[in-house]
């Protein structure tokens, strides 16, 4: 849906801004995470139907983090966008179709079925495709940044990083970089309690990763990550301080992933009770109550707006399931740059 | 004697020599209570504890040198990675730390790394690579690849008893495929041997790991015209030269298969160390049949395409013999 | 439209999974996203919904049971037609990207992979291989002789069998070729009902001559029939008087025999041995005569020595003492040794005839088979006759055939021109 055709259904009159989020900014925000959750819950269908090949990877629990920080960008910006983010990569422009066609892992879509997953970048909108290697792309994050800063350009980068991915040496290197030269860089850990099966405890000894923002001397901020207010909130604050060049932050969102790994896993790891525990703080249902509170959305026109999300989701599948998968000796192609 | 898979094999021999040796450990991302993103090590804490069953922060560097340090103290660390291409975040520490410290001080590192490897499972560019040229290149590491249940449990235990850090590469495509009775004795496969899959007179074929079964395949299309003779070289480093030179010597004819990609593959050490040792028995080319120069693609299409298959692999043979 | 259910790849290396439980049957509705069964694998056990809303049509695996990724496991009949839906199914796709790439494995097989590398520059038949210009220079055979053999390689390359068959027709030695060591298949099944019995030095030497021989001589069998008629006729006249005069039966052995010795006579060719190395072919101006004997556990060849140059008589007493000494186990190491031209008798036991095997280095055998009354045509009348077949094995590296058949002939026409005038 547009912008214009999302401010239509919004009850403006009584709402004064929260966070410096408009009423419309608020039906933005829970356009985009709905329509993750939306997107995401076919993948699953999908992926038990065997119309997908490879693994499926969801961000269910993370719609708050992804879109409500990536929602602080402009568009010249830079997003560098993890495994766990349909929704950054939506929020920063990238279409239904191209995503649908991307994960079915067709010829027309951004990778032309060479690569899988989320690993598509974007040189339009400005998003840097990641790879498998966790941990890769928090150096790449803040090169992208030092462009910015030697260009004079005023973009700022946003990295998200999982909790897991926070052990890797790749994390002291990329952080501490960034910190010496004052890069406008936001690093946003994706503190989903999990890595894989390996639940914290037994990832980082630390109370919480954002201490070891300290120790290369730059902020280090804990935030509720099911609430997409407070994540914008913080993620704006951390944006804005970089665009001055006051250089990068350390956020780290807490939130569970809620399903397996990847589909293929039962997370019976889990104990019953977390899972429970998160389950009342889903970030959608937290959103649509701030909706309800504020008088912005009715449910009525809510409903609506999910009615049409079903079918923009529908259509960008049909499209994809029917278009061509890759000729074979197309393969052989684009290893270098021409 | 029942049947069992190849990742069985693997999970038996890794079993076998912990309850024999209790300097034996294992470590990496997952492997404890989830037994390991492909379940090779399932049930291992419940038998073994967290102790020797430790789950590693996602770190593949530590878990290296973590292993060196442990190998250096004469304990026997068995490090997995959890996809053979997540080895490239730890590769300083295997290539110059681990590799080169008993050519320099003289002390043995006795450790294995488990790496799950290849293709043909749709894992598209970073799930689905053949790591090993990267080592081959290394003094000091040894690489074995098995092609078959009883070369996995075989391998597995020789490689933990080995004093080198050794290099096991596991096919994934081969996990729940390769099915064989294996008896219940405690058998090794030494490492630097390699194997007649199939004899023949004809041609030979030298091939490793998920190329192994796809060459027999090949073979058996071709059968009542030519009589291929496939070698499982089953060590990569060492090489079963012997094995290999005898073969060339009866059959004149080398076709190397793999399915790591061409350039810069075993195949092409392979090639020269033929040429110099047995240029004058030589009816034909040396030729290979590889994967394409390229990242490994994701789609189904352009994976089919990427790789080596029993048809690509009996025209490769068929242009040969009619050299 | 009847759509088909498949087994999903639930985890990169899992190839099969089992179905747990079917929860809807033939004939109940389902809605899109409802779920349809469980299934396990042993990475995971997942419920799985289904892809298309309609009737459950047909089960196709049951429950408990393991199948193949991308199995069929069942199918659904929806409303929507055909044209609508296909575009809906996964499984077309699938279909498609079989058929595109089985469409281009033929070219692709090449180029992709395996790739067709010309030989540039030299034309195939220019081209000689290490190993053909190795065997010709060990082989001493000239450019112009390597330059006249036909290639079958590719653009008519020589290629390494086409000089091997160069230099075996040529007569000289093959280039030292490691021979092929063929792996016998052994038995390995239970053992509790084999007997296990050592093997004597008889039959393992046996064995090795057997094997040895055969991969020596390039064996042609002709086989003839013999009128034995005569013979038969005026051995049961003879052989009461013969057995009182000599204390022995008479057989029928040395009849065969003496024909045999005079058909070597007339082809000196057939008795004679090859040396490869040299290109030679060694005739024997005597034929010493080798008997083939069962003994009890094996068999034996004593050698009638001078054969030609004994009389009948001769030829019988020799043959029976030269077999009682074989049953007795007492033959000397130069009764066996020098033959020229072998007899066997395959017949003793009834049997039509053998193929025998040849008896290193000679060049031929003769296979005796059993005497036997049959109906026979001679002038277009039907008589009864004692016939016998005679087979002969021999070397076709240096006996043509036209030599082997003639001189099988001239066995026959001895044995059936038989007189007996003044022999005993
Ligand atoms: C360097 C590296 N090692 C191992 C892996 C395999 N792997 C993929 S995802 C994952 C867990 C990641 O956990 P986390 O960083 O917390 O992200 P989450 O999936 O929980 O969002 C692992 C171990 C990898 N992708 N990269
Ligand atoms: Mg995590």
């Amino acid at each position: 849906m547009t912008q214009a055709e999302l401010s239509e259904l919004v009850k403006r009159s009584e709402f004064t801004p929260v966070a410096g989020l408009s009423a419309e900014d608020c039906v933005t925000l829970y356009y985009y995470m709905q329509l993750t959750r939306t997107f995401e819950m076919r993948l699953a269908s999908f992926y038990r139907q065997g119309k997908m090949v490879g693994g499926v990877y969801l961000g269910t629990g993370n719609e708050a983090t992804s879109v409500g920080a990536t929602y602080t960008l402009e568009d010249r910006d830079i997003l560098a966008p993890t495994h766990r983010d349909i929704g950054a990569h939506f929020v920063k422009g990238e279409s239904l179709r191209a995503m649908a066609l991307q994960l079915l892992g067709r010829a027309e879509g951004p990778t032309g079925g060479k690569d899988n997953g989320l690993h598509q970048g974007n040189k339009e909108i400005n998003t840097l495709g990641m790879i498998s290697h966790l941990g890769a792309m928090i150096s790449v994050a803040a090169g992208a940044a030092l462009a910015s800063k030697i260009k004079k350009s005023g973009q700022v980068a946003i990295h998200f990083i999982g909790d897991g991915t926070s052990s890797i040496g790749d994390f002291h290197e990329g952080l501490n970089f960034a910190s010496v030269m004052e890069l406008p860089v936001v690093y946003i850990i994706e503190n989903n309690q999990y890595a894989y099966s390996t639940p914290n405890s037994k990832q980082y000894a630390c109370d919480w990763i954002a201490q070891r923002a300290h120790g290369f001397d730059m902020p280090g901020i804990v935030v509720d990550g099911t609430d997409v207010v407070e994540m914008y909130r913080v993620t704006k604050w951390a944006v804005e301080r970089a665009r001055r060049g006051e250089g990068p932050a350390l956020i780290e969102s807490q939130t569970m992933r809620m399903r397996g790994h990847s589909e293929h896993d039962s997370a019976d790891y889990v104990p019953q009770k977390v899972m429970e525990k998160w389950e009342d703080k889903d970030p959608i249902d937290i959103l649509k109550n701030y909706l309800r509170d504020w008088g912005v959305l009715t449910d009525v026109t809510r409903e609506q707006i999910d009615e049409q999300i079903e079918s923009e989701v529908e259509k960008a599948f049909e499209y994809a399931l029917d278009a061509p998968v890759p000729e074979g000796p197309e393969a052989a192609n684009g290893v270098y740059a021409r | 004697m029942a049947e069992i898979t190849y990742i069985q094999a693997i999970s038996e021999g890794l079993r076998e020599e912990m309850q024999r040796d209790e300097s034996v450990f294992l470590l990496g991302e997952d492997i404890g209570n989830y037994g390991g993103a492909f379940k090779v090590t399932k049930g291992f804490v419940e038998e073994f504890g967290e102790e020797r069953v430790i789950d590693t922060p996602l770190a593949e560097s530590a878990i290296f040198g973590m292993s060196i340090g442990a190998a250096l103290q004469d304990m026997r660390p068995v490090a997995e990675m959890q996809f053979s291409d997540f080895v490239s975040t730890g590769f300083n520490q295997l290539v110059n730390n681990a590799a080169k410290i008993h050519y320099r001080w003289g002390a043995a590192v006795p450790m294995t790394v488990r790496m799950p490897t290849g293709g043909g499972v749709h894992g598209g560019p970073f799930h689905s690579q053949n790591t090993e040229a990267w080592f081959f290149h290394v003094p000091g590491l040894k690489l074995v690849a098995p092609s078959n249940p009883y070369d996995a449990k075989g391998l597995i235990k020789a490689a933990i008893r080995d004093k080198n850090p050794v290099l096991y590469f596991e096919h994934k495509y081969l996990y729940r495929r390769e099915k064989q009775e294996l008896s219940g004795d405690d058998f090794l496969v030494e490492i630097g041997k390699g194997r007649v899959a199939r004899e023949g007179e004809d041609l030979t074929v030298l091939t490793y790991g998920s190329m192994v079964p796809t060459s027999l395949e090949a073979a058996s299309h071709l059968e009542s015209r030519i009589d291929v003779e496939v070698i499982d070289l089953r060590s990569l480093m060492p090489l079963d030269m012997e094995l290999i030179i005898g073969s060339i010597k009866k059959t004149n004819k080398a076709l190397i298969v793999h399915e790591d990609i061409k350039t810069g593959g075993i195949g092409a050490e392979l090639s020269a160390r033929i040429t110099e040792e047995a240029f004058e028995w030589l009816d034909g080319p040396i030729r290979r049949v590889a994967s394409i120069d390229t990242p490994v693609p994701f789609a189904p299409s352009l994976e089919e395409y990427f790789m080596p298959n029993p048809d690509k692999i009996a025209a490769g043979i068929q242009q040969l013999w009619d050299y | 439209m009847r759509v088909e259910v498949v087994m999903p790849q639930m985890g990169e290396s899992v190839a099969e999974g089992t179905i747990i439980k079917w929860h809807k049957q033939p004939g109940d509705a389902i809605e899109k996203d409802e779920i349809l069964l469980e299934i396990s694998t042993d990475k995971v056990d997942s419920e799985i919904p289904s892809s298309h809303e309609g009737k459950l049509a047909e089960i196709t695996v049951e429950e408990g049971k393991t199948v193949d990724v991308g199995t069929t496991i069942a199918y659904i009949e929806t409303e929507k037609d055909a044209d609508i839906e296909s575009s809906d199914n996964g499984e077309s796709e699938k279909a498609e990207v079989a058929e595109d790439t089985a469409e281009r494995s033929e070219e692709a097989t090449a180029p992709a992979n395996g790739e067709q590398i010309e030989t540039k520059g030299r034309s195939g038949k220019d081209f000689y291989s290490p190993l053909v210009r190795s065997i010709a220079a060990k082989e001493n055979v000239s450019q112009s002789e390597l330059e006249s053999i036909e290639g079958t390689g590719i653009g008519g390359r020589v290629r390494k069998q086409d000089l091997l068959g160069y230099l075996e027709s040529r007569g000289t030695k093959p280039a030292a070729r490691p021979t092929k060591q063929v792996q016998a298949i052994k038995y390995t099944g239970p053992m509790e009902n084999v007997d296990v019995v050592e093997m004597d030095n008889i039959r393992k030497s046996i064995a090795k001559h057997m094997r040895t021989s055969l991969d020596t001589s390039a064996h042609v069998y002709s086989v003839s029939e013999v009128d034995m008629s005569k013979i038969v006729a005026f051995r049961e006249k003879h052989k009461a008087e013969f057995q009182r005069k000599e204390g022995f039966k008479l057989t029928y052995t040395p009849f065969i025999a003496d024909a045999t010795v005079r058909a070597l006579k007339d082809f000196p060719r057939v008795n004679a041995s090859v040396d490869m190395d040299k290109g030679e072919v060694l005739e024997k101006r005597f034929v010493n005569l080798g008997m083939a004997v069962a003994i009890e556990d094996g068999l034996i060849v004593p050698v009638i020595k001078g054969a030609d140059e004994r009389s009948f008589l001769g030829l019988a007493r020799e043959t029976h003492r030269l077999a009682n000494k074989a049953r007795d186990k007492e033959l000397d190491p130069d009764d066996v040794q020098g033959g020229t031209f072998t007899i066997t008798n395959p017949g003793i036991f009834g049997n039509l005839y053998g193929l025998p095997i040849i008896n290193q280095p000679q060049l031929g055998i003769l296979g005796v088979g059993a005497i036997k009354k049959r109906p026979v045509v001679i002038n277009d009348a039907i008589a009864i006759r004692s016939m016998m077949y005679l087979t002969l094995s021999y070397d076709h590296r240096v006996l043509d055939g036209a030599v082997g058949g003639q001189f099988l002939q001239r066995i026959v026409q001895y044995l059936e021109e038989f007189d007996g005038e003044g022999i005993l």
